[in-house]
């Protein structure tokens, strides 16, 4: 098989972040207990269980509804999970206290970015935290109720009561997490809204928050000489977990060169004709219109860009994506995922009718891999757009990349724009399953003199490495050389591109 | 307390607040006499009182502002219903309300509600409150206290009994409920000023002594309005004094305090509303949601004696376990005389047991019944044995509507 490796280097340059696969996870058996309702009430009735054993749940989904004396109670539920055995029947009495059901809930070890699991409650030491909801009382009659938590919420009478300024926004989290936020001392407010569903405050935004405060703080000067232990943060762990897997993959490796010469050449004259609405408000060019195209009736108005999707210069990002996604056209097999749902069945692939191709996007938070969706029904400015709004999404404090750009799909291919960090040549970049079917890197353009051009005495060429990693289950040698062979058709003869525009 | 003055036409009236204001509230189309659509409502306020006597439409609106009015801030809602009987979200319409006496009032429906408690009697001589606070700062007795200074404002020496009722003496006047979910609570409850108290009594009328039912049982007690105590206590002199003691209360200020004056015509837009008012009526809510009972009936015939204990949960007859006793303290000869009927009604009553299964309590009609009674091979020559199960089949129609 078609193979070539750097001897000894593996150049890791893209790192691709899988989501949703639950790593490392374990199922637990939550019990939730019925929780102090208030009032004096010990006991109560279930009248009605909203979920059947086996049904899935989610965090703030009706459990049941319970009764007592005259009182209607109904109980959500604290986590997401799965509720495995009802303890109590419907026309049963259980005390205050006693367990109302078993939830199985899924537990990670570390978790990258997972906006779908929300966080199960956390199992510290104090069992009390897992019966929800629990109540701070306010009762003025003098009942006795331990307060779980120190900051009480002062009734609309007090005197000293001060309503909140912003009170229009409600914040969504569930108990356990307000009580997390409290022990850390945490403002919910500032984390309003959140990344859970629906705009809920999940347990690691908080961790986010507090992370990031932690590293605005002057770092601790280290001791030349001692050693120090670090551990992996999470984004970092969930690349590490990531690599494990991705030695299951067969990879191969292949690279060239692409010859950019006469994209060079386009483009200034490609940036000379940036449409409006992707240019900055300041930059755009306010001519005096002897005559307008909106007279008789106006174009159709362009979409609304925010600011961080708009520039003024190109680069050859863009078009290499966009001939790549042309490509992709051509090659049914690069827009395959693996879709295999049985393991005893022959493996299956499946095709999208359009080319997704991903991202490698290095931010401060750690290394993300958005998805530009459909990149061959997008023009070069678009995608450029898009390029920048990813990279100011992913670069925010904390990271601002929701599910919406990375989806679980993912792309087939992905690319990875390494030579914008390096001036690389080569490099062997890694494939993580869920990422694809094969991944490029690319170096960074230089100039060099080039033998095989002008009738033999050579010429000055500007070429890009490109490097690809493939998976060899799916993919043969010959195929991913055939396949690049077909984006350097591309890529080297940007005129081709006009045929099919006309 | 002033009291109001009702204009003539009944679309406009006058409320005093407790700062001397009075608020307008206009009929819309009155005002604009053209066709003006009507406002859509806002659950943001503090203080609504329905202009509608539906009891669907009310009690789903006090769900809907419940649900959607924003948790950390107090409202209170107020409303009279047209005559209805209003049971507790678990308890046995069966058991809690005469059915009979309400058949023949043609027009006087009974509803589940959502809240807990017992079972009451509304019209229109009797006005709702509902208190609604964020739960971690819901205190019945609190509530209660409010409502209470309320009447007593009115003039009348009222106190709060141990269940929480406002009582004149020994006399309630007024029953309570609550309901709690995750992020709100609300405390509602009647008021009696001037019910038609012998139809309360009717309807209310319990004498299934044999029917044991799981769920909650409502507390029997002598009810009064307090126009008994008080002449001059009216609908609009309680809702008055309630929102004012509200407003004292949970120091709701100038804007706010307007009272929200809501009709159906408000809320026909409302999706969740109209979902409420048609989900109240229906059967799956008004008995489906009965809790387990089992009922044991006997009965004489001139053959001997049934007696049938009917097992129902959700409304559904899970069982019926019919026994047959013949009459040993009648003359022999009537056995001799009807030697066929004790031999073929034991199949019968089996295949009676059998038709009732799974079928709604209260909605199986004789008919049904013996329809599904098989030809057994007893030879009945008489006809008596087919009789008797008629006689059965008619006797348990009965008893499940009653």
């Amino acid at each position: 098989m078609f193979t070539r490796r750097l001897q000894g280097k593996r150049f890791l340059v893209a790192c691709l972040h899988t989501s949703r696969r639950v790593q490392n996870s374990r199922k637990v058996i939550e019990k939730f207990k019925l929780a102090d309702i208030g009032e004096g009430i010990t006991e109560c009735e279930i009248i009605k269980w909203n979920v059947k054993p086996q049904a899935v749940i989610q965090a703030f989904d009706p459990l049941c509804e319970v009764q007592s004396d005259k009182a209607s109670v109904e109980i959500t539920s604290p986590f997401d999970g799965v509720v495995t055995e009802l303890l109590v029947q419907e026309g049963q009495v259980a005390k205050v206290g006693s367990n109302l059901c078993l939830i199985e809930v899924v537990k990670e070890g570390a978790i990258g970015i997972s906006p779908n699991v929300a966080e199960p409650v956390n199992t510290s030491s104090n069992p009390d935290t897992n019966s929800l909801p629990t109540i701070e009382s306010e009762q003025e009659s003098g009942s006795s109720k331990e307060f779980t938590s120190a900051s009480r919420r002062k009734h609309p009478m007090d005197p000293t009561f001060t309503p909140d300024a912003k009170s229009n926004s409600p914040i969504f989290a569930t108990p356990s997490v307000r009580h997390i936020a409290r022990q850390r001392g945490v403002d919910l407010a500032q984390l309003a809204p959140g990344s859970g569903k629906e705009g809920r405050i999940e347990r690691r935004d908080i961790d986010d928050y507090l992370a990031g405060a932690a590293t605005t703080k002057a770092p601790v000067a280290l001791q030349d000489d001692q050693d120090v232990v670090v551990e992996l943060g999470r984004t970092r762990h969930s690349m590490w977990k990531a690599m494990e897997k991705s030695l299951h993959i067969p990879h191969f490796g292949y690279s060239t060169t692409l010859d950019l010469t006469t994209l060079h050449g386009l483009l200034p004259s490609l940036n000379a004709n940036i449409p409006p609405h992707f240019l900055p408000p300041s930059v755009i060019p306010t001519l005096p219109l002897a005559v307008s195209p909106s007279s008789v009736y106006p174009p159709s108005p362009p979409p609304e860009i925010p600011p961080s999707g708009q520039y003024t210069r190109l680069t050859y990002l863009p078009f290499l994506l966009k001939t790549l996604a042309k490509s992709m056209f051509e090659w049914p097999l690069f827009r395959a995922s693996i879709t295999t749902t049985d393991p005893s069945s022959r493996p299956t692939l499946t095709i999208r009718p359009h080319s997704d191709i991903s991202v490698a996007l290095s931010t401060p938070n750690g290394l993300y891999t958005p998805t530009i969706q459909s990149a061959d029904s997008h023009s070069m400015y678009a995608l450029f757009s898009q390029l920048k709004y990813l990279s100011h999404l992913g670069r925010q404090i904390p990271c601002g990349l929701t599910p919406k750009e990375m989806p679980k799909r993912g792309g087939t291919l992905t690319v990875s724009n390494v030579g914008a960090i390096g001036a690389g040549d080569f490099a062997a970049p890694v494939l993580v399953p869920g990422g694809g079917v094969a991944i490029v890197a690319l170096g960074r353009a230089k100039w060099v003199w080039d033998v095989d051009r002008g009738d033999g005495s050579g010429e000055r060429r500007l070429k890009l490495g490109v490097s690809w990693s493939a998976d060899h289950r799916v993919i043969e040698g010959a195929e991913l050389a055939a396949f690049v062979e077909c984006w350097r058709g591309y890529v080297e003869n940007p005129a081709r591109l006009i045929a099919d525009s006309v | 307390m002033l009291s109001p003055r009702l204009l003539s036409s009944t679309r406009c009236r006058l409320h005093p607040t407790s700062s001397g204001r009075y608020i307008h509230n206009l009929d819309t189309s009155l005002r604009h006499r053209s066709i003006q659509p009507p406002k859509p409502i806002n659950p943001q306020h503090a203080i609504y009182l329905s202009k509608s006597t539906n009891p669907y439409f009310n009690l789903s609106l006090e769900d809907w502002l419940f649900r959607h009015k924003a948790p950390d801030e107090p409202l209170l809602l107020l409303y009279r219903d047209d005559p209805c009987v209003v049971i507790g979200r678990n308890q046995n319409p069966w058991k809690e309300v005469n059915l009979p006496a309400l058949r023949v009032r043609e027009g006087v429906p009974f509803i589940r509600r959502r809240s807990g408690g017992g079972t009451v009697y509304h019209d229109l001589g009797n006005t709702n409150f509902s208190i609604h606070l964020p739960r971690t700062s819901f205190d019945r007795h609190m509530t209660a206290q409010v409502v209470l200074r309320a009447v007593c404002s009115l003039g009348i020496d009222a106190t709060v009994n141990d269940r929480n009722d406002i009582c004149v003496g020994k006399e309630k006047v007024s029953g309570s409920a609550y309901k709690i979910v995750s992020q709100r609570a609300y405390h509602h409850g009647t008021m009696l000023i001037s019910t038609q108290l012998n139809t309360l009594g009717d309807l209310l009328h319990n004498t299934k002594d044999t029917m044991e039912t799981k769920g909650v049982a409502s507390v029997r007690s002598p009810v009064r309005n307090l126009q008994q105590f008080n002449r001059g206590v009216t609908h609009e002199a309680f809702v008055d004094a309630v929102v004012h003691e509200f407003n004292e209360e949970y120091g709701i200020r100038n804007v706010d305090g307007e009272v929200q004056i809501v009709s159906e015509d408000n809320c026909r837009d409302i999706e969740y509303i109209q979902n409420g008012m048609s989900e109240l009526p229906s059967w799956e809510w008004a008995y489906g949601q009965t809790p387990e009972f089992t009922y044991t009936v006997s009965q004489a015939f001139e053959w001997g004696t049934v007696t049938a204990k009917i097992r129902s949960k959700h409304g559904i007859i899970l069982d019926c376990a019919c026994s047959l006793s013949v009459a040993d303290n009648s003359v022999s000869s009537i056995s001799a005389i009807q030697p066929g009927v004790v031999d073929s009604l034991d199949p019968q009553l089996k295949d009676i047991e059998r038709a009732l299964l799974n079928r709604r309590y209260g909605f199986v009609s004789a008919m049904e019944i013996l329809n599904s009674l098989s030809i057994n091979g007893v030879d009945d020559e008489t006809g008596s044995g087919v009789r008797a199960a008629k006689d059965i089949a008619l006797w348990l129609e009965r008893t499940m509507n009653s």
